[in-house]
């Protein structure tokens, strides 16, 4: 590691532990505002029981040994219903910046459904699909396809002409246009609505599991704090904030990996 | 094989620009005939019209006795600023047309081979458009073009964003490339030197509404190289062709 990298790193980690050290010594028998807030010693400990700890026969708690199952629950959800997302808004996106006739048909339809917030969804995600996972799912889908499909129409109106009429030229049809022209060229504002859709998607995958499923970190949030369990409720949204954090960095490390000539093109300009 | 015409063209851009009018002109079968005029008097419309990026408005126009709809990759295009297509390299931007067509990799690698080698890019296969120098991203722009077999090259201003060093050694590739293959060429520039130095005939284009007002036939030998810039029918011929563009533009 180069000592600049050091450095970032240091400066990056001085505001958390600042915080942390002061919450713990603000903290008197281990909590803090009358009970209510535990200190980080008693949150780690309730951590480590959660995520390591051998649930026996004889185990009430629901907080031994079950904070793997927890997370796969909730980064389950969000992939898949993320991945629908893509699927769905990425080619819509592409479409109507290309046509204007797909354009004019759909994107009023989608900027009138764009201010439903996804917890207004939630009874009719409940009526339609129960209280099961495809609930979680399509609140997942709902809040991160309008990012995609808004980022990859902005991007597929920004093609530069010149790019499409040398396809023409070089005799593309309208899908080797779409494909290979418009699609690739749009891909830095497709990343950037990835990145929203992702951070909506952790977002809902929580509002989703605290009503709509019986799993996932979302549900142990609520449930905790239903029986008091303050220190899981904080180590749950500790728990939250590392995933979110890790999953935008795979998105931003595919980025860098896709979008290589377009790095080159900063460093040169 | 390649002829293009222009009968009675007129083009205005919607909001109601009046880039051309009443524009007649042809260029033969193997013709290499330069648009030299100031910015603005429609040298690119022109070219876009029979390129097949924009519509006309009036008149006729065709290519090969046919008329013209789209684009396609009988009619070359060499743009000002190549507009490769920046997140393939030199390979795949010269490939894409070939591809795209559908053609057997048997037949377009070979050709794509040969084109780089004779641009001087042989080394370069791998390079993204970004990593290349302005010329050689020219010569990928040419090289695009000509994979295609093209029956005409559509070039606008190619050489235009080029320094002066680089600019002559792209204008005596260009020389020797057409000497080979004698593709018809519509060669835009504002660059009396150029089109002189290139050109069988150099069509001198007035602005506001953009018309040809002069067709100049230039009758220096072939081949040509830079040295021809110093000959003394040079020299003629660019006085004859700067009196009339000065004669255009009584103010400057
Ligand atoms: N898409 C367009 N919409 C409206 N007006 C246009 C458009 N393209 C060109 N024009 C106008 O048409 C006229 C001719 O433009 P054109 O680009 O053909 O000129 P040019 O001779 O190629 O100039 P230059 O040497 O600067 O490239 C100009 O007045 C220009 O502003
Ligand atoms: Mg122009």
């Amino acid at each position: 590691m180069t000592s600049s990298r050091v450095r970032r790193w240091l400066l990056a980690i001085v505001l958390p532990i600042a915080a942390v050290g002061l919450w713990q010594a603000a903290g008197t028998d281990g909590s803090l505002a009358g009970g209510a807030l535990p200190t980080p010693d008693r949150v780690w400990r309730a951590w480590v029981t959660w995520a390591f700890g051998h649930a026996g026969p004889m185990t009430l708690s629901p907080y031994v040994g079950t904070w793997a199952e927890a997370v796969g629950h909730s980064a389950e959800r969000v992939a898949k219903g993320f991945a629908v997302a893509i699927l769905l808004g990425v080619p819509l996106g592409v479409l109507i910046g290309w046509s204007r006739l797909v354009s004019a048909m759909v994107d009023p339809s989608i900027q009138w459904l764009r201010p439903v917030p996804i917890t207004a969804w939630l009874p009719i995600s409940l009526a339609i699909f129960g209280i099961r996972d495809f609930g979680a799912i399509f609140l997942i889908t709902i809040g991160a396809f309008y990012p995609i499909v808004i980022n990859t129409t902005q991007g597929a109106r920004d093609v530069e002409k010149n790019w499409i009429r040398a396809a023409l030229m070089m005799g593309a049809k309208p899908f080797d246009i779409l494909r290979r022209v418009i699609l690739p060229a749009a891909l830095p504002s497709i990343f950037t609505g990835l990145r929203i859709g992702l951070g909506i998607g952790w977002t809902a995958v929580i509002v989703a599991e605290m009503v709509a499923v019986k799993s996932g970190l979302g549900y142990v949030l609520w449930d905790a704090y239903y029986v008091g369990r303050m220190d899981i409720v904080i180590a749950d949204m500790v728990s939250i904030g590392l995933f979110g954090f890790l999953s935008d960095w795979a998105i931003v490390r595919l980025e860098m990996w896709a979008l290589n000539w377009r790095r080159l093109q900063s460093f040169n300009q | 094989m390649g002829t293009i015409q222009f009968s009675s063209v007129g083009k205005t851009y919607p909001g109601g620009v009046l880039a051309l009018e009443n524009v007649n002109f042809t260029v033969g079968e193997g013709e290499f005939v330069a648009l030299l005029g100031p910015s603005g008097c429609g040298k690119s419309t022109l070219l876009n019209l029979i390129a097949g990026f924009e519509r006309l408005s009036d008149g006729q126009m065709s290519f090969n006795g046919q008329g013209v709809t789209k684009p396609g990759p009988d009619r070359g295009v060499v743009f000002q600023e190549a507009s490769l297509l920046p997140w393939l390299n030199v390979w795949e931007n010269v490939v894409f047309g070939p591809k795209v067509q559908g053609m057997p990799r048997n037949i377009y690698e070979p050709r794509a081979q040969e084109i780089l080698r004779v641009m001087g890019l042989e080394k370069f296969h791998k390079s993204l458009p970004v990593q290349l120098s302005g010329g050689m991203r020219q010569r990928v722009g040419i090289a695009r073009a000509l994979v295609m077999q093209p029956k005409a090259l559509l070039m606008d201003e190619p050489f235009g964003a080029l320094d002066a060093q680089t600019r002559l050694s792209m204008q005596e590739l260009l020389l020797d490339i057409w000497q080979s293959l004698k593709t018809t060429v519509l060669f835009v520039t504002h660059d009396i030197d150029e089109a002189i130095l290139l050109a069988d005939r150099v069509c001198v284009m007035t602005a506001r509404p953009g018309r040809i007002t002069r067709d100049i036939r230039i009758d220096i030998p072939r081949p040509r190289s830079i040295n021809t810039l110093t000959s003394g029918d040079f020299t003629t011929y660019k006085a004859m062709i700067m009196a009339e563009m000065r004669g255009l533009h009584p103010h400057h």
